[in-house]
């Protein structure tokens, strides 16, 4: 979120009409957008869907999430799964360990209802 | 988010935009230039973005009536100070998102009370510390941003609250000590970063209660010992202390650590390590040492069965264990350069080998046994050795080698049994060694270097320099290099075809690149093939 197309970006530092962002303010993540056949620079406060940021001195990254996780805190965290998947301590299974059941709706494994 | 006629267009503020999703409405207000919250929101908004707009006060009771609301994006704003009032009635609040803003300080004695947060990002702020009592108001929490503030110390006192957090960041601060008990109430959490802040000292008991942790990062800090106080962490998986000060590696470092899977130290000036420093880690797959000169023994690895990627340079290692392929049967890369090895064992049962780096040592022999039976074995570096003697038999078996490199060595001959597959093979700087090999030994041969350019004769790089006599017509015309080249092509003399000639040479040119082997030295002027005094 955070972001729009172009150089009219708030998070931009430099840009081309072409590219996009070429770089951005400082505490943005720079994140390469695919538009078709080319890639726009996009600087934002929180990296998209299905990614994860990393801040570090020089620069902040987005980095893709395991294809599992629809998003995550980092490449082995994640906090929310893809269909089909169930969240529990930041791993996405197709199935949950013992005492727990799937819950269809948060995508996590949940204690069982009591009877 | 499109702005759409309908229900929900009723409900849209202007000039945000709106979706609808089901009964509820989603609310896009970001990159706006608003200056404060919307007053007319839908109480069925459950999602509200008021991104990298100038807010730089939240109004008291803005979000009152929005019980459904379940994520809240307010980053990329300007607010300095948010109070516990200003977030009431957000009782279904999941996900708030204040990164990237102001904020100098966090509400204490009215906390913000929003009983079903599970992600709070406060990245990217001005906190110089977070008081006891912030976090009294979202208990479920379970992933926390804190990193890229001004924090110099852990908010201990704050963290208690917390029993339900699994993830949290607290990097790029300028944290310098972190104090016993730091973490105590967190059983649940399983990431912790604390890269890029000032940590020099940690309390021997600091992660004590951090039952559950798989991910520590440490790097780019200034610790001066190792990190003793990991032992607690008896699920850690992943840990990091590359970029420190670290100069040794104690005994036992890791016994309290048996789920490791990855260790990454590189950048730390050590200089010790101690033997059983790495046993027992039936989960590591990769062990990188580099230059730490005072190991003289190489390490005891019992029951680190998994190694697959183990690098050990620039040390004093002076001997390889018999044993050391029974320990790791499933090494891949063994990189040992820059020791002082002189006698090899047999790697007979590192059967997964793929790589195996022993330039800069002191070997003198390769027996039969000591690479036997190592079919994946694709690369062999033993440049810079002394290498005088290799048995016949020594890469008979090494069907998928493909680079082998014995640059600066001693040898007189060489065995070529086995090297079939060779696509690389360097035997520059063995002054001894004046064989020529026939190009039938090594059919896949691409890059060839000799120590005497006359051994590249067999590989017609002479065809490259011909005698004067038949290139030097200074005076031929266009037309006389074009029948010349006709001539020797009669192909294309029948089509009519009326080539270009500088096409024509690219085609020569392509065709010749396919076929030939780059052997150097390449033979010149000085250098001819013909030996002028029958012998070089």
């Amino acid at each position: 979120s955070g972001v729009s197309s172009g150089c009219q970006q708030g998070g931009c530092l430099t840009c081309s009409d072409y590219n996009g962002c070429l770089s951005c303010k400082p505490r943005f993540f720079m994140h390469l957008e695919r538009i078709g056949m080319k890639q726009i620079g996009v600087c934002m406060t929180s990296c998209p869907p299905g990614f994860y940021g990393t801040r570090s001195p020089e620069r902040n990254t987005c980095t893709k999430c395991r294809s599992e996780c629809d998003s995550c805190f980092n490449k082995n965290f994640c906090t929310r799964c893809r269909a089909g998947f169930y969240l529990h301590l930041g791993k996405c299974q197709e199935n949950c360990p013992e005492g727990l059941v799937r819950s269809d709706t948060q995508r996590e494994c949940v204690p069982r209802c009591p009877v | 988010i499109q702005d759409r006629q309908g229900p929900a267009a009723l409900l849209c503020p202007s000039p945000c935009q709106c979706e609808e999703d089901g009964i509820f409405v989603m609310v896009d207000c970001s990159e706006l230039g608003l200056s404060a919250v919307p007053t007319n929101l839908s109480p069925l908004t459950t999602y509200l973005d008021l991104s990298m707009n100038n807010i730089s006060e939240i109004q008291p009771r803005a979000f009152h009536r929005l019980h459904l609301l379940s994520e809240l994006r307010i980053s990329g704003n300007q607010l300095r100070y948010i109070s516990g009032h200003a977030l009431q009635g957000l009782h279904n609040l999941k996900v708030l998102m204040l990164q990237n803003n102001q904020l100098e300080r966090l509400p204490d004695d009215a906390p913000w009370d929003l009983p079903n947060l599970l992600s709070l990002r406060l990245d990217a702020n001005l906190l110089s510390e977070v008081p006891a009592g912030a976090f009294r108001g979202v208990r479920s929490l379970r992933h926390l941003w804190l990193d890229d503030n001004s924090l110099t110390e852990i908010p201990v006192t704050a963290l208690d609250s917390l029993p339900s957090l699994q993830a949290m960041t607290l990097a790029l601060n300028q944290i310098t000590h972190i104090p016993d008990y730091a973490f105590t109430n967190l059983s649940a959490l399983v990431v912790l970063h604390l890269h890029n802040n000032q940590i020099q000292s940690m309390g021997a008991r600091c992660f004590e209660g951090l039952y559950s942790l798989e991910t520590l990062d440490l790097n780019y800090n200034d610790l001066q010992e190792f990190p003793v106080a990991i032992r607690t962490l008896s699920k850690l998986q992943e840990l990091g202390f590359h970029n420190n000060n670290i100069k040794a590696i104690p005994e036992r470092a890791f016994v309290g650590n048996p789920q490791l899977q990855t260790i990454h130290f590189y950048e730390n000036p050590i200089q010790f390590v101690g033997k059983s420093a790495f046993q027992f880690l039936p989960k590591l797959h990769t062990l990188s040492l580099n230059g730490a000169t005072q190991i003289q023994e190489f390490p005891d690895l019992k029951g680190t069965t998994s190694l697959e990627i183990l690098t050990l340079t620039r040390a004093g290692l002076s001997a390889l264990p018999v044993d050391l392929c029974e320990q790791l049967p499933r090494l891949r890369v063994l990189e040992l350069s820059y020791n002082q090895i002189e006698d090899l064992p047999s790697f007979y049962h590192c059967s997964a080998l793929q790589e195996i780096g022993l330039q800069h040592n002191q070997i003198r022999r390769i027996e039969s046994s000591t690479f036997r039976q190592l079919t994946s074995l694709r690369a062999l570096d033993l440049s810079w050795n002394m290498i005088e003697w290799i048995h016949l038999d020594a890469f008979a078996s090494l069907h998928s080698l493909i680079k082998l490199d014995l640059t600066e060595n001693r040898l007189i001959s060489v065995p070529v049994a086995g090297l079939g597959g060779l696509t690389h093979l360097k035997l520059r700087g063995n002054t001894e060694l004046y064989e020529a090999f026939s190009p039938d030994y090594f059919p896949r041969m691409r890059v060839i270097e000799m120590p005497y350019a006359y051994q590249c004769c067999v590989y017609g790089s002479c065809d490259s320099y011909k005698p004067v006599s038949q290139w030097d017509t200074e005076q031929s015309t266009d037309e006389d290099l074009h029948k010349r080249t006709v001539a020797m092509y009669p192909i294309h003399a029948d089509t009519h075809y009326d080539p270009d000639l500088e096409e024509f040479q690219l085609e020569i040119e392509e065709s010749k690149l396919q076929t030939s082997v780059q052997c150097t030295p390449t033979p010149g002027p000085f250098r001819p093939c013909d030996s002028l005094l029958g012998s070089w």
